[in-house]
């Protein structure tokens, strides 16, 4: 009798992660495996989206589970999940996180914000949602999110033991931080006991969300010979608010005095300059504000700025978009994409 | 591979436990149980792991083979060859183009006839620089002369690990052997895999290190290794390689039963998956074959007969089995990942052409396609399609089209990329606000910039959107920079995180026209397209303005494989400007240690643990070696002290544009592998500076001047207060590691006394 609640037509259950880079998506996607396969004899498989993904940059962590009679020989990525677990919020904006779940398949979200809320952005029109304030947990224990993403894991993987996760985070960390051992399994079982569950009634015959495998903005015809770019610059219409882990700076231009002292150290080029007058009517550059588009929350300039003019901010939902100044690049029109 | 499940009771069959691991983990597995005497290697994505987890492990004390990083996959090859002629047991893993830089030392490992392994990790050779896995590496290795064995899963890596040094020594073959195995798919997907409890099983099996044949080894028998010869003795030397690499296949035979008497895992010749009765079937290297039998079980289920035929060692090329295998098929499939450009199908498709040109009952249709090249994924739906047309072969009884790409795609011209933003050049940069003349009296520059706020109206050369990590330094180092420079730039960026994190297809961060070149060979490139514009200028072919700029970024890793190439360039002369980021390691590709990685600090090659402290010896001195070069402006700068680096960059302009060559390095933080707080970026350089390890300083036709002196404003602090910041240095703060810590401020004291000696006398 097979312990795993769902296959699909090849044998597998399958769970994907979607993350940034630095989350610890991967390890979680590891570990959940492993598992999987010590703790139940199951047959598995892990792995992640590959790039030269840099932190901060999205990521997925794939995992397959099959019966042990199973081979496991397909290699590509989980394009028609059982579950989703969303470790990053802010990835709505540019990645489709739920594509290709099952209808009955189980979307995590690590959130503070409310059921109905998450349905909305994430376009779900039914299926089961589990939301779990794991960045809260974390912060609490002084762990990380993964340990807590993956307690409400296990709480949704119900065929999995509880107790084999304990075990391993105990062996992981007591022979190198001992005092990390304990935080850790309160962070898992936060995870596992805090998730909340809502379902969405599936009508008959519902069909899980769509997935297409995107195709590639330039194809042979299109593409100029050797992959030469001549369209410069365009990385500007890119949004990397997705890279920040929950802080941005906040900007009051009353207490700026025009140093520069910022923008030399940003490495994403976020501070806006107008040329103005000061006060004795010579013309001086001035610094108007961020453009968050680019801001990746590193707070370097923070750090650098030697007044008060610079600040760290809890990111709240809708602050970047409400207080960013554009930069004023030169654009060219019709020249987008 | 199959695995006897039965048999795993029965006698013969050694004690083995269970692992989920990559390909990459089970090679390194494999290497630490049999205990390689050397590895010299250099990272290349995919395949570095390898060297990674070597060093994990020696760093727990679980293997003793001395790990050599070399400068470049050039010198590792050379470092394997010169360990294989002593006959110590060696080993090497890489990737691309890591694979095509060492490929001259190939056929002289092969043809001097000394065995050794090597795990090629296959992957896109460049260019375009794709980091994802196809073949194209691997068929440049079918002339080489190496066996080779193809590894589909994890657990074949192990095995074929094992199995690969018994066959390179044996006495019939003394080859070396390359295992290929596919990058990401087999490398770092992760698998249940089985291995041998016991490493002493893994060394019975493999045996002990043969000593009949000649080295580098006894003073009291000296020979003569690698005498050069004429056609007369060539041809008769190359037939015995050719003969031996035929007795390989056979020796493989009984090495792979024998293997399975002892593992219960078999690896015949060909994997042949449903193709006794085969009408149609696929040929497919590695992990793409496991994804197609998925597709066969699914069109029997449909009452097609379908097969898959996959080699697991294609040197020497099974071409009787082959031929066997394909008696009774009407219609056969190629799929290469791996095209022989206008040889109207890639390598193996000739192959298998030929084997069944030898059988004149034949008649199997075959056809060829290049599918998933770079990395593109194969899902079951591909694997579907190319049995399609297959199918539609057999039944026409002839392939409309033998030889195809497959995956392509037309793309739609509504798509096609357009011009963002106005091109920014010439006057756009011009902000006539920095001055550099020479004073006639000291022959030095004198530089007046603006106070920094002014430069904010000038544009930044590189565009906001690129995807580096949050805090790091590359960019904000390079812009301060380029605040100095005036006018239009050339850049060429080398392979690293500046290039990759900007040039994301089809999206750039550049503003002003850059090229990429592989960073053994940027400074060179780099002289070659400023002469050929002067050139082309001195024609009166081109009429541009005088005073664009020509600058080759680099990291520390492109410092280190590229050297020869930027001391070559050096010493011609170009007028050029080398400036490199050094983040004190290989970041681009995980971490792992460079030459400019400081004394005991900890990277993903020289780890912190019981056998060893982080890495074991000092920082390059790059800046004094090119200063060595004698070209006329070297510096070093940092964003923690802005004005000194944009008058920096204004100076070295002026060299570039009327003397000749300029080299400069800026030390930037990289937050992800200092394993430090992304905030703390400039404070922790800035401490670099105050703590005398990195001074900053110039020297301009041959005079060192040091431009900020901790100690003479009174900022000199001890280094422990720069390493305090840093996870991959707190160990070294540690009263247990106090003899490294001093050995390094020693090492940093000697350097700033004597670079103080020379600024104090311009003779030095």
């Amino acid at each position: 009798m097979s312990i795993l609640p769902k296959k699909n037509e090849l044998g597998f259950f399958e769970i994907r992660l979607e993350s940034i880079g630095g989350l610890g998506a991967n390890l979680a996607g590891k570990m959940l495996a492993e598992a999987g396969v010590f703790s139940l004899g199951l047959k598995g498989s892990n792995f992640s989206s590959y790039g030269s993904e840099k932190k901060g940059s999205p990521v997925k962590s794939f995992v397959r589970f099959c019966d042990p009679d199973v081979e496991i020989r397909d290699h590509s990525p989980i394009e028609q999940p059982h579950i989703v677990g969303v470790f990053h919020e802010a990835l709505y904006k540019t990645v489709n996180v739920v594509s290709g779940l099952n209808a009955d398949g189980i979307v995590l979200v690590n959130t503070a914000r409310d059921f109905d809320d998450v349905r909305h952005d994430l376009q779900l029109e039914y299926g089961a949602l589990a939301i779990v304030d794991a960045l809260t947990i974390a912060v609490e224990e002084k762990t990380k999110v993964n340990t807590a993403m993956l307690g409400a894991l296990y709480r949704i993987c119900d065929f999995l033991d509880p107790e084999s996760m304990r075990d391993v985070i105990r062996k992981t960390f007591t022979k190198k931080y001992p005092h990390l051992v304990e935080p850790n399994i309160r962070t898992f079982d936060r995870g596992y006991n805090e998730v909340q569950f809502k379902t969405y009634d599936v009508p008959e015959g519902a069909e899980g969300k769509k997935f297409t495998r995107a195709l590639p903005q330039l194809g042979y015809m299109t593409q100029e010979i050797g992959g030469v770019i001549v369209a410069q610059a365009n990385s500007i219409f890119k949004d990397l608010g997705g890279s920040r882990q929950g802080f941005l700076p906040e900007f009051q231009q009353e207490k700026c005095i025009h140093c520069a002292a910022c923008d030399n150290v940003c490495p994403d080029f976020c501070f806006v300059w107008e040329e103005g007058e000061d006060k004795r009517g010579r013309k001086q550059m001035f610094l108007q504000g961020i453009d968050y588009q680019y801001c990746k929350g590193c707070l370097k300039c923070v750090e650098a700025c030697p007044t008060d003019a610079l600040g760290n901010l809890r990111e709240l939902i809708g602050y970047a978009d409400e207080h960013r100044v554009k930069q004023n690049f030169p654009y060219l029109s019709g020249g987008s994409y | 591979m199959a695995i006897l499940e039965d048999k795993l009771t029965t006698q013969g069959i050694a004690e083995q436990v269970s692992t989920f691991e990559s390909g990459n983990e089970m090679a390194a597995m494999a290497a630490a149980q049999i205990n390689y005497h050397i590895m010299g290697y250099f990272p290349i994505t995919p395949s570095t792991e390898v060297a990674q987890f070597l060093d994990q492990m020696k760093t727990r004390g679980e293997h003793d083979i001395k790990l050599i990083p070399a400068d470049g996959e050039h010198g590792s090859a050379g470092i394997c060859y010169g360990a294989a002629a002593t006959g110590a047991r060696v080993i090497n893993a890489t990737s691309a183009n890591g694979f095509l830089y060492m490929i001259e030392q190939m056929p002289v490992q092969s043809g001097t006839r000394f065995p050794m392994v090597m795990n090629l990790v296959t992957r896109s050779v460049s260019g375009p620089l794709d980091i994802r896995g196809d073949h194209s590496d691997l068929y440049y290795a079918l002339n080489t002369g190496w066996v080779i064995l193809t590894a589909k899963t994890p657990q074949a890596v192990y095995d074929m690990n094992i199995m690969a040094l018994k066959i390179a020594e044996h006495s019939k073959v003394r080859l070396p052997v390359i295992v290929a195995y596919d990058g990401f798919f087999t490398s770092h997907q992760k698998r249940r895999v089985e291995y041998f409890n016991d490493r002493r099983v893994v060394q019975q099996f493999v045996g002990e290190c043969p000593t009949d044949y000649n080295f580098i080894r006894d003073p009291q028998k000296p020979v003569t290794i690698g005498a050069h010869m004429s056609g007369d003795d060539f041809i008769n030397n190359h037939f015995q390689q050719s003969e031996a690499i035929y007795n390989a296949g056979e020796v493989f035979r009984e090495v792979a039963a024998e293997y399975a008497k002892l593992s219960g895992r078999e690896y015949p010749v060909l994997d042949l998956y449903k193709m006794e009765d085969a009408d149609v079937a696929l040929f497919l290297l590695n992990s793409a074959a496991e994804s197609a039998k998925d597709v066969v079980d699914q069109l029997r289920a449909k009452g097609i007969k379908a097969g898959i035929i996959s080699p697991n060692i294609i040197r020497p090329f099974p071409a009787k089995e082959i031929r066997e295998a394909l008696k009774n098929v009407k219609a056969l499939l190629v799929g290469e990942r791996a095209d022989s450009y206008g040889a109207n199908g890639p390598n193996l498709t000739h192959e298998v052409k030929s084997a069944l040109q030898d059988d004149k009952e034949n008649q199997t249709i075959v056809l060829s396609r290049v599918f998933g090249l770079g990395g593109k994924d194969f899902y079951a739906t591909d694997a579907q399609a190319l049995f399609d047309m297959a199918i539609d072969a057999m039944d026409k009884g002839r392939a409309d089209k033998p030889f195809d790409y497959y995956g392509h795609v037309p793309g739609d011209p509504e798509k096609i990329l357009k011009p963002v933003i106005m091109p920014q050049h010439g006057d756009a940069f011009k902000t006539g606000l920095i001055d550099v003349k020479m004073d006639e009296e000291t022959n030095k520059l004198k530089v007046k910039i603006p106070p920094l706020r002014a430069l904010t109206g000038k544009p930044k050369r590189i565009a906001s959107g690129h995807g580096a990590c949050p805090g790091c330094g590359i960019f904000a180092g390079l812009e301060l920079f380029f605040k100095g420079i005036e006018g239009d730039v050339v850049t060429l960026f080398q392979t690293g995180c500046a290039y990759v994190t900007t040039t994301g297809y089809p999206n750039t961060s550049h503003k002003q026209t850059m090229i990429h070149n592989l960073f053994q060979n940027g400074a060179a490139t780099l002289s070659g397209t400023l002469e050929a514009f002067m050139e082309l200028k001195r024609r009166g072919e081109i009429e541009v303005a005088d005073d664009a700029t020509f600058v080759m970024i680099t990291g520390d890793g492109g410092m280190d494989i590229g050297m020869g190439s930027a001391i070559g360039t050096a010493l011609r002369g170009h007028k050029l400007i080398m400036l490199e980021y050094d983040n004190e390691g290989y970041m681009n590709t995980g971490s792992q240690m460079s030459y400019s990685t400081p004394l005991g600090h900890m990277t993903s090659t020289s780890g912190v643990g019981k056998t060893q402290r982080g890495k074991a010896f000092h920082h390059k001195d790059t800046a004094q070696i090119m200063a060595a070069t004698n070209i006329p402006y070297v510096f070093t700068g940092s964003e923690a002290f802005p004005q000194d680096l944009v008058k920096k960059g204004a100076k070295a302009q002026w060299y570039a544009q009327n003397v000749g060559t300029v080299y400069g390095k800026l030390l930037i933080a990289c937050p992800l592998n200092w394993k430090s707080d992304d905030r703390f970026g400039t404070t922790i350089v800035e401490a670099a500076v105050n703590s005398c390890f990195f001074p900053l300083y110039e020297v301009e036709q041959g005079e060192t001047t040091i431009t900020y002196n901790p100690e003479e404003k009174n900022k000199r602090i001890p280094l422990s207060d720069w390493l305090k910041y840093m996870g991959k240095t707190k160990h070294l703060l540690k009263d247990e590691n106090k003899p490294i810590l001093q050995e390094f401020e020693a090492e940093v004291e000697k350097r700033w006394q004597r670079l103080k000696a020379k600024h104090e006398n311009p003779m030095l």
